[in-house]
């Protein structure tokens, strides 16, 4: 007995943790700043475990910090230029309210500022780490570019947000990495691959925005004011790795062509304009041609086989094709398409593009070009057309990005009900249901041609032979078993003939020749490895083994279902379309 | 007043001189005194001798000047007269007439009288600045320059630039940096992972001065949460959607609003009136009547009362324990204490024979709590996808984004953007865990709102 009683609070995770408002006051900051600064370093709210014993034995909900981390906070030197500011506007508001004009002057001319420079360092010590934490920057950006001008936010903001996308829409389009591309509800999504790393990001539609009121727009701009000097830093070094100038400068040939038009814009910001209209090449610093593609190396790994290795070749081929999509075609785009994104997208695989000249700055070439081959139009009918080139809608340009290949036209001709657009983001694993639409991409990119007419048709056979494969190589598994089966009764009859001591039924007959198919063989004898193996298997792994074969099963009959459903729908659609033009006849 | 006069009378008796006013005010002034002063010293001297003649006859000569130009005696005839020979101009004006007609019909503009007042009406010029035409020390100036001219040529710089040349030129763009805001629009990037720290001073000096920049704990570099930054929308989104997965998400939005409305009936039904709880004719005419009615069966419950009470008040009083009651209990204390050891000695021994099912029972124990520790690690992963607790609000996902059958466009053109990409960026935020939910302050007023009625208005009613 003795010793002082301990007291409760004083030990374990209710010291862990700090509240908000103790926080704030242990940095001597007002909500909003201190709100920002923790936006900026990158220190979030944490959820304790034990809510009560962090909480002093109340269940109020609290935000709480961990205390180590606000600690590290006070560290920071853009806490004193928020005092700074806290002051700076004191000293202001009291100039103002006894007119001293000059006092304000001066006051303004001395207003504390802050860099963001080593938070960034500090946050994302090297490259790669900034590169994986770019697609929200990247959205933030986009979402901020397209606002319009009314004071929501500071102007200024803006114009840096719309300078970093172009520059990195323009870095996109020089790399060629951009990789697909989702037109949604919602905006549209692209990814990119750069330096290996999968960068996704959205681009709202323009002219779409309701200012919800419900959003801070404070925090959001504190967000972005992060995010600029982020995406800043790494357009920059972007730029070099591509021996690109940075500020991006067009390239010196594309500019004299580009004639000045006086009254598109401003000229503080027409090159901004033709920097955006992304229709020039960018100037490089050592200006050489383009570099001949590097053969890729082959470096076996002893862990891989030579499989996974032709995989990746063959994966790297396919990539490689993908980036020289629209090289060779001309498209020349009608005023009522999105622009923006579809120059984007045609660039970035190495097409030539161009508008009407009323529609932006930067068109190279004119409607009447003869030698375009493509003309991308968003309406019923086009009242001119030429022969010699194809009059398609935009979908075309999407879907072809995200099949990797050029599909057939004859789809997305003028008037023509499109097909849907599928999601490039959903990967399906075996047995999962695949829309027949993507069964026939597939089969597009593994080189079978379809006939040209009755196109639906030949999607729907494909797609039932699909199925019919799948079915075939269960019957197989089946039959194979099966034959198995006659065997061993065969052999047990003969041992049990044996046994009870009578002779056997001896035959010559003439021998055949069998005729060894290899590929058979092999994969008979592949089978027989398997069913052996699966013979070897413990009685753990075999439940699971049984279990995952159980849910295969399961997953393909809802495909099939999915599927024998969707044909009833569409036939149900075509003999509906078939009775509609009857009656109209 | 008399010398006033004499003076006048000596200046208009000088040759050629025209008294504008013809006064004839020549006599009777000879009435006045003549004063003796002594004039020998300039002081009295300029006090007793009498300048007003003098001081007139120039105003009048100035008058003459303004007014005409300079003296009327040295004015030719022509100047000063003109012949009378009624109205020849009559020929003139008609002539003038027709242009001035055009301009305005009826008045002839003419400048305001104002304006005619304020004019510069003096015919005498005014007189020269002489300063305005004439430098100052310009010989001085001149010669100077000569001479600096002259050392320029030689090739030597005076000692005064030359000061000025060795000062260092003020560094204006050093401040420009300083003020330059995080959002200006051509601000300057440079490559921030290729340059290696500068610091080479001293670190301890550094670190005193607060200049050196603690290193950040690794623990912080983590994400609060597993979810990607961007998350894409399900396949059925499309713009175009393929038939299955737009249904399979229309379904998905459906099975939502079902369950926000399940939540909202089940509110409704709990707070509905219950029926049973309204007042009928019955209780309320039971409750006016209560009290007044007596009832028969309250005696009976006086009379119960009264009995309980007497059972309440008795207490046992156990007996003492005998001496040999006591010793027995003991014995059976005891007796019951070997019993359970001996029990328990042979249950150990039995155990020996029993350990296969122990070690079986062990295992099973073993295996349930790996089982146990399995699901909850399974638990804390999904939890790391989970929105937490951050606040005082929960966080509250956002509604789907879903276009019905009817409202999908057919084609890009006519595509209507569906919610918000700001409210989903926000949302992502939070349910990323990178900031609390919070809810827009509401305005809290803090005087009290006064209604007066206008004097205006309340004449009316």
């Amino acid at each position: 007995m003795g010793g002082l009683q301990k007291k409760k609070f004083e030990r374990g995770s209710a010291t862990n943790y700090i509240t908000r408002n103790k926080a704030r006051k242990k940095l001597q900051l007002s909500l909003p700043d201190f709100r920002r600064l923790c936006i900026l370093k990158g220190i979030y709210p944490h959820e304790p475990k034990h809510k009560k014993k962090v909480n002093k034995g109340s269940t109020a909900a609290r935000t709480f910090y961990l205390l180590k981390d606000i600690r590290f906070l006070l560290h920071e030197p853009i806490v004193g230029k928020f005092r700074d500011y806290k002051v700076f506007v004191r000293k202001l508001k009291r100039a103002y309210g006894k007119t001293e004009w000059s006092a304000v002057e001066r006051l303004k001319e001395n207003k504390p500022t802050y860099k963001l420079d080593h938070i960034i360092k500090e946050r994302f010590p090297s490259f790669i780490d900034a590169l994986r934490d770019i697609d929200d920057a990247l959205c933030m950006a986009f979402l901020f570019s397209t606002f319009a001008r009314t004071g929501k936010c500071h102007v200024q903001t803006i114009q840096l947000c719309r300078r970093l996308t172009v520059e990195w829409m323009n870095y996109v389009i020089a790399s060629r990495s951009l990789r697909k591309v989702f037109i949604s509800i919602k905006g549209i999504y692209y990814q990119a691959e750069v330096m290996g790393q999968l960068i996704t990001w959205l681009v709202p539609y323009q002219f779409s925005h309701d200012h919800p009121t419900d959003v801070d727009y404070r925090v959001m701009a504190t967000f972005t004011e992060f995010y600029t000097t982020l995406l800043g830093f790494v357009n920059f070094r972007l730029y070099h790795s591509l021996n690109l100038v940075y500020p991006p400068k067009l390239d010196s040939k594309t500019e004299s062509e580009l004639k000045d038009e006086d009254d598109y814009a401003m000229n503080s910001e027409s090159y901004l304009e033709k920097l955006s209209a992304l229709s020039a090449s960018l100037a490089r610093v050592v200006s050489t041609a383009e570099e001949e593609e590097a053969q890729l190396d082959q470096f076996p790994v002893e862990g891989e086989d030579i499989e996974t290795m032709e995989a990746r070749e063959k994966e790297e081929k396919q990539q490689e094709a993908q980036k020289k999509l629209f090289e060779g075609l001309k498209f020349f785009l009608n005023r009522e398409v999105p622009r923006e994104s579809l120059a984007f997208l045609i660039r970035c695989f190495g097409g030539e593009v161009s508008w009407d000249k009323s529609v932006c700055i930067g068109s190279t070439y004119d409607v009447t070009d003869e030698t375009i081959t493509h003309h991308i139009v968003d309406r019923p009918n086009v009242d001119k057309q030429y022969i010699n080139r194809y009059y398609i809608q935009p979908q075309w340009l999407y879907d072809c990005v995200n099949a990797k290949i050029l599909l057939p036209v004859e789809d997305y001709f003028l008037g023509v009900t499109l097909p849907p657009h599928l999601s490039p983001f959903v990967e399906e694993k075996d047995g999962d249901y695949v829309p027949p639409e993507k069964l026939k991409i597939m089969a597009l990119q593994r080189g079978e041609k379809p006939a040209q007419e009755d196109e639906e048709e030949e999607g729907e056979e494909e797609e039932e032979e699909e199925g019919e494969d799948e079915e075939e190589e269960e019957d197989d598994n089946e039959e194979e078993d099966e034959e198995e089966e006659a065997d061993e009764k065969n052999l047990k009859i003969m041992e049990e003939q044996r046994s009870q001591g009578k002779s056997l039924k001896v035959k010559v007959t003439p021998g055949k020749v069998k005729v060894e198919n290899a590929a058979r063989l092999e994969q008979e004898e592949k089978a027989e490895e398997k069913r052996l193996a699966i013979m070897m298997m413990k009685k753990k792994e075999k439940y699971l083994y049984d279990k995952i074969m159980f849910g295969k099963k399961r997953k393909i009959r809802e495909a099939n279902k999915l599927a024998a459903k969707r044909k009833a729908h569409d036939d149900a659609e075509k003999s509906d379309k078939k009775k509609k033009a009857k009656t109209r006849k | 007043m008399a010398s006033a006069r004499r003076l006048k009378r000596v200046a208009a008796s000088q040759p050629g001189f025209i008294n504008l006013k013809s006064a004839s005010d020549s006599a009777g002034s000879a009435s006045s005194r003549r004063k003796r002063v002594n004039k020998n010293k300039k002081k009295s001297w300029n006090k007793h001798s009498d300048i007003n003649d003098i001081d007139d006859f120039l105003e009048d000569v100035r008058h003459q000047e303004r007014t005409t130009g300079g003296l009327l005696s040295e004015k030719s005839d022509d100047s000063l007269f003109f012949l009378d020979i009624g109205q020849p101009k009559k020929a003139e004006q008609k002539e003038e007439e027709p242009v001035e007609g055009k301009k305005r019909k009826g008045k002839v503009s003419r400048p305001l009288r104002i304006d005619l007042i304020l004019q510069h009406d003096s015919l005498v010029q005014p007189p020269k600045d002489v300063l305005a035409y004439q430098q100052p020390n310009a010989k001085k100036l001149r010669r100077i320059a000569q001479k600096a001219e002259q050392l320029a040529a030689k090739g030597v710089v005076p000692r005064r630039q030359k000061q000025l040349l060795n000062r260092r030129p003020v560094d204006r763009t050093v401040k420009k940096a300083v003020t330059e805001a995080n959002n200006n629009p051509d601000r300057e990037y440079y490559d921030i992972w290729g340059q290696e720290s500068k610091n080479t001073a001293d670190p301890w000096y550094l670190q005193q001065t607060g200049k050196k920049l603690v290193k950040r704990p690794e623990k912080l570099n983590e994400k609060p949460s597993v979810l990607p930054a961007v998350e894409v929308i399900a396949p059925g989104g499309s713009y175009n959607p393929d038939f299955f997965s737009h249904q399979a998400l229309l379904q998905e939005a459906h099975d939502i609003e079902v369950k926000k409305q399940k939540e909202e009936d089940k509110i409704a039904r709990q707070l509905a009136v219950n029926r049973a709880d309204t007042a009928t004719e019955e209780t309320v005419f039971n409750e006016q009547v209560e009290g007044l009615v007596e009832e028969e069966n309250e005696e009976e419950v006086a009379l119960d009362e009264e009995e309980e009470d007497g059972a309440v008040g008795a207490i046992v009083l156990a007996d003492k324990k005998t001496e040999k009651k006591r010793k027995r209990e003991k014995a059976e204390k005891i007796k019951e204490q070997q019993r359970l050891a001996d029990r328990r000695q042979t249950d150990q021994r039995q155990q020996l024979f029993q350990l296969r099912s122990i070690k079986a029972s062990i295992k099973q124990q073993a295996q349930k709590t790996q089982a146990k520790q399995i699901k909850r690690k399974a638990k804390q992963e999904a939890q790391k996808a989970q929105p937490r607790r951050l606040g005082k609000l929960k966080f509250q996902p956002q509604d789907m984004e879903v276009q019905l059958s009817d409202e999908l466009a057919g084609s890009l053109r006519r595509l209507k953007p569906e919610g918000s990409v700001l409210k989903d960026r926000f949302k992502s935020l939070q349910k990323r865990n990178l900031i609390e939910p919070r809810e827009r302050a509401k305005f809290k007023r803090r005087l009290k709102l006064k209604y007066v009625e206008k004097r205006a208005f309340r004449e009316i009613t």
